[in-house]
């Protein structure tokens, strides 16, 4: 791997941890570029073990770590560029916002008055002026998780990793964060996400890293995965037109056409092909040559969420 | 509901014709003020709500749950009443609250007892007498899926499962109106899947009507036909899905993917200069209003000719996300 | 054949009157107490000071059986007299008895609902806070009542059905048993109820509720001495029921006890506290400053 390429990313060699006899995560080799990660799996998956281990917090039972090239072996370099926000709260008691961040820049070793200047950007930036002077106690659960997200930014890290930030915030909340994101990603930063809202997972990030009990199960980003798994799981579209059945008979003169199926309400079809490109160039002809009405296409299962279900599976988790 | 495999169709929303059935209003807020610790929480809502199931938005502080707990009849309100299935909750809250359901936001249970137990009691409480609240219990726990862990304690059970029993002890007593808060928080997503076709299940039976409050407007989108939003302390707008999505039948989304290099923007480009109102969006995925004389065919016709493949075709589907954002940029002032 | 279409079905039938819900709370709380094997043998063991005490009356008025015993023992149950004494340590003996029983029970009743925010639940359904505390206190009242007034006033009927003319001098005996026995479970039952909504542990809770008792004998104790007064023995909920026990059954002028008027004063006060206590933490939300 060469020290160049290796700078910009965070490289997992065949990284295992254990807890004892427990299982966190299980030889798990990726690497991952800039850009907005998704991370899903149920819960109890190893995704905040794997979180941990980026960010320095647990050090691997086997194999190794590099996040741009720094190592657990010196921790300061590691914290210096990732910014943490868990999901859990754990704060100091009977500090305000503001002191809460301001003390831990000082931690990473700023002046007083530079750790206060990093600090404002930081509140600023998450939207919380108002209330950084208010004690963190007193803070709704949307405030917790933005004083987090504040927190784990205001060091400038080059490496986010973000456990479930978006619950508890309301939509306007989760907007302003899903744009502060990919202003941070533009910039160049790696942003790991946790989530379970995969629409959302979806919707911002550029890469995804399924993990299941332990392992990963994908990695890339989403359409690469789904283009795939064509083998095993055909694509699935639904065409909502007026000749179902005529659109049937032509697609199945083809090969890669493995099932299709009228919907319920007699005015559309389900198909499934081992060849989506194939398939939606095919369409393009059909509609050209038989003077077919389509109303709506749409593919029902090349987003996160089909695909969580597929190599998932819905009894996943507890 | 046990868990079957699901095919993999999307899911659809309320289907006009129940419905209609269901205009009776559920909720109805006369001027509704409620002020806690001194300060005003409530101020002065008046809606009427009708639909199967009507979510409730609005940004943290607006008063969403305050709403819910005064209808509950934990505080009383200032000012203003309310009525519930057309009982006034200032003067027959113990009626209210038998018609009422609860699934509250935060963890909600008994210690030292099995789900089993739990449910029961919860139905007891409720009026259901002794010899048919066992029978009752178990059936909701099969109903949302709780299955061998009903007779574990609940405080053992995974988030996920205290979810399930928090919504099986709100179903028990067969309520008409049930609030569910943020129904899907902290579910893995297999768990999501179900909760929201759970609501949905309920919501279709017809004998229920279910006031959903959340964060996220993905889950009120597809169970919802009514939002009422509300911004601090007032109604910012109460709006009705289908209307909205019927009025944005003309915006398009789509697609694209191609082999060639530049093959989909070309696309974009031809159908622009053929008179479609291209809105700001990615060179993949488009979104488009499309002018008098060219339909749905012409597109298949240039794709056709491109070898573009229209991977998504699709109608506007953010009804809610703009009726929100409206709503939180409107001042204080009520719109119905 | 057929196949059963499992939906959600809603529940038709007939609900039962609203009065007669909270006894629900009762009836669940029995279920969970006496399954514990170590309830069950100390509730039997209260019983065995009454049990003693019917054997001695019946002995009393039994010259016969009395010789089966010798002499000895029939002088001892001759020499004793079924009087106003001898409820009074008897009520002392079943009382401490209570405080062990509300030790036990008490904490149990409440905290479960309180630590996870039960009560949005039971207040989401026609049922009230006063239901709610009536339903947990009746737990407590009737588990106590068995093991006070109701073996005392057997005692006592036993006693007037053996000897005649005995009931016409002391039938005020009964209210006495009956008043005295009434007081101190609503003061115990209150006093652990509002100790155990504001301390959501149980083992706290016991602990706080013998401190409550023992801990502020001591403090009054000091209070007397330090500031040479007589008050501070209002704080020690012994010397208070005592001096209302003392009172009551009419046993004289004693010094170490405040006297009854204020004690009464204080047992009153104590019970308004924790009712207010009470009132205000059992709630269906946390108030969030």
């Amino acid at each position: 791997m060469s020290a160049v390429i290796s700078d910009r990313q965070i490289v997992y060699e065949n990284v295992s941890k254990f807890y004892g006899e427990v299982l966190g995560v299980n030889r798990v080799t990726l690497s991952v570029p800039p850009g907005i990660t998704g991370l899903v799996g149920p819960n109890g998956s190893g995704k905040t073990t794997l979180m941990n281990l980026t960010a320095g917090l647990l050090h691997p039972t086997r194999g190794s770590i590099s996040v741009l090239g720094a190592t657990p072996e010196h921790p300061e370099e590691m914290f210096r560029l990732v910014g943490y926000a868990t999901q859990y709260d754990a704060f100091p008691p009977g500090l305000t916002g503001f002191q809460f961040i301001e003390s831990f820049l000082r931690v990473h070793g700023y002046g007083r008055v530079e750790a206060e200047e990093l600090a404002w950007k930081a509140i600023e930036r998450v939207n919380l002026v108002d209330a950084a002077g208010r004690k963190v106690a007193g803070y709704s659960k949307g405030m917790r998780q933005r004083i987090k997200l504040a927190q784990a930014i205001a060091h400038r890290p080059s490496v986010l990793i973000l456990d479930e930030p978006l619950n508890g915030l309301d939509p306007m909340a989760r907007a302003e964060v899903i744009a502060l994101f990919r202003e941070l990603a533009a910039g160049g930063l790696h942003v790991l996400v946790s989530s379970h809202i995969l629409h959302e997972v979806d919707l911002i990030s550029d890469q995804v890293v399924l993990i299941h009990g332990g392992y990963v199960v994908a990695e890339g980003d989403i359409g690469g995965v789904r283009d795939e798994m064509e083998e095993q799981h055909p694509a699935q579209v639904l065409i909502r037109c007026d000749q179902p059945s005529l659109l049937a008979s032509r697609v199945f003169l083809h090969d890669h056409v493995v099932e299709a199926r009228v919907h319920d309400d007699g005015k559309g079809l389900l198909v499934r092909t081992r060849d989506a490109d194939q398939f939606y160039l095919l369409l393009n002809q059909v509609v050209v040559d038989t003077g077919l009405v389509v109303e709506t296409v749409m593919p029902t299962d090349a987003d996160v969420n089909a695909v969580y279900e597929y190599l998932i599976g819905a009894n996943g988790g507890k | 509901m046990s868990s079957q495999v699901q095919p993999m169709t999307p899911a659809t929303p309320a289907v006009p014709a129940s419905h209609a059935a269901d205009t009776a209003p559920v909720i109805s807020l006369e001027g509704l003020a409620v002020s806690l610790g001194g300060r005003p929480i409530l101020k002065g809502l008046t809606a009427t709500l009708t639909g199967r199931c009507i979510g409730l938005l609005g940004p943290n502080g607006a008063g969403k749950t305050t709403l819910l707990h005064t209808l509950l009849g934990f505080y009383p309100p200032n000012g203003g009443t309310a009525r519930v299935c057309g009982r006034d909750i200032r003067h027959d809250l113990r009626e209210v609250r038998a018609l009422l359901g609860y699934m509250p936001e935060n963890d909600a249970f008994i210690g030292g007892m099995s789900g089993v137990r739990f449910v029961r009691l919860m139905a007891e409480l409720a009026g259901v007498p002794k010899s048919q609240a066992i029978e009752r219990a178990h059936e909701v726990l099969f109903y949302v899926g709780l299955g061998e862990a009903r007779y574990r304690d609940v405080g053992s059970y995974s988030l996920g499962m205290k979810q399930l029993a928090k919504l099986a002890q709100a179903l028990v007593h067969s309520p008409k109106v049930l609030f569910l808060d943020e129904p899907t928080n902290g579910l893995d997503p297999p768990a999501r899947t179900r909760m929201l076709q759970l609501i949905r299940d309920i919501r279709d039976a017809g004998e229920v009507r279910v006031i959903l409050s959340s964060h996220l407007l993905r889950d009120v989108e597809e169970c919802c036909e009514e939002v009422l939003v509300l911004k601090n302390g007032n109604i910012a707008t109460y709006s009705n899905l289908e209307e909205e999505r019927r009025a944005n039948r003309k915006f398009l989304e789509l697609e694209l993917r191609s082999e060639t290099e530049g093959a989909a923007a070309a696309f974009a480009e031809e159908i622009e200069a053929r008179g479609a109102e291209l809105a700001a969006g990615t060179r993949q995925r488009l979104k488009l209003v499309l002018p008098e004389g060219l339909g749905v065919r012409d597109l298949y016709e240039l794709a056709a000719a491109r070898s573009v493949q229209i991977r998504r075709l699709d109608y506007k589907k953010d009804s809610l996300e703009d009726i929100f954002l409206k709503a939180m940029e409107g001042g204080d002032d009520v719109r119905i | 054949m057929s196949v059963y279409e499992q939906t959600y079905r809603s529940y038709q039938g007939p609900l039962t009157p609203t009065w007669s819900r909270f006894f629900i709370i009762p009836r669940y709380a029995y279920e969970v107490v006496f399954r514990s094997k170590l309830f069950v043998g100390f509730f039997a063991l209260c019983f065995a000071f009454p049990f003693v005490g019917l054997i001695l009356i019946y002995l009393k008025h039994n010259l016969s059986a009395l010789q089966i015993f010798g002499t000895s023992a029939g002088e001892i149950a001759k020499a004793l007299p079924i009087n106003n004494s001898f409820f009074y340590y008897g009520l002392w003996y079943q009382g401490a008895l209570a405080f062990l029983l509300v030790l036990f029970v008490g904490p149990a009743l409440v905290a479960p609902d309180l630590r996870n925010n039960g009560l949005a639940l039971y207040l989401s359904r026609p049922f009230s806070r006063t239901e709610y505390m009536l339903g947990k206190m009746s737990v407590l009242l009737i588990l106590l009542s068995a093991i006070t007034w109701m073996p005392g006033l057997l005692l006592f009927a036993f006693q007037a059905s053996l000897e005649k003319g005995w009931l016409g001098n002391n039938l005020w005996l009964a209210g006495a048993i009956l008043v005295g026995s009434w007081v101190w479970i609503v003061f115990l039952s209150l006093l652990a109820l509002a100790v155990s909504a504001w301390v959501k542990w149980k083992p706290v809770a016991r602990i706080t509720l013998m401190g409550l008792f023992f801990v502020l004998m001591g403090f009054g104790g000091t209070i007397n001495q330090a500031l040479g007064v007589w008050w501070g023995m209002l704080f020690s909920a012994w010397h208070v029921i005592g001096s209302i026990w003392y009172s009551l059954f009419d046993m004289g002028v004693s010094d170490d006890l405040p006297p009854a008027g204020a004690a009464w004063i204080a047992l009153v006060a104590g019970c308004l506290l924790s009712l207010w206590l009470l009132y205000r933490r059992i709630r269906a939300y946390e108030v969030v400053r």
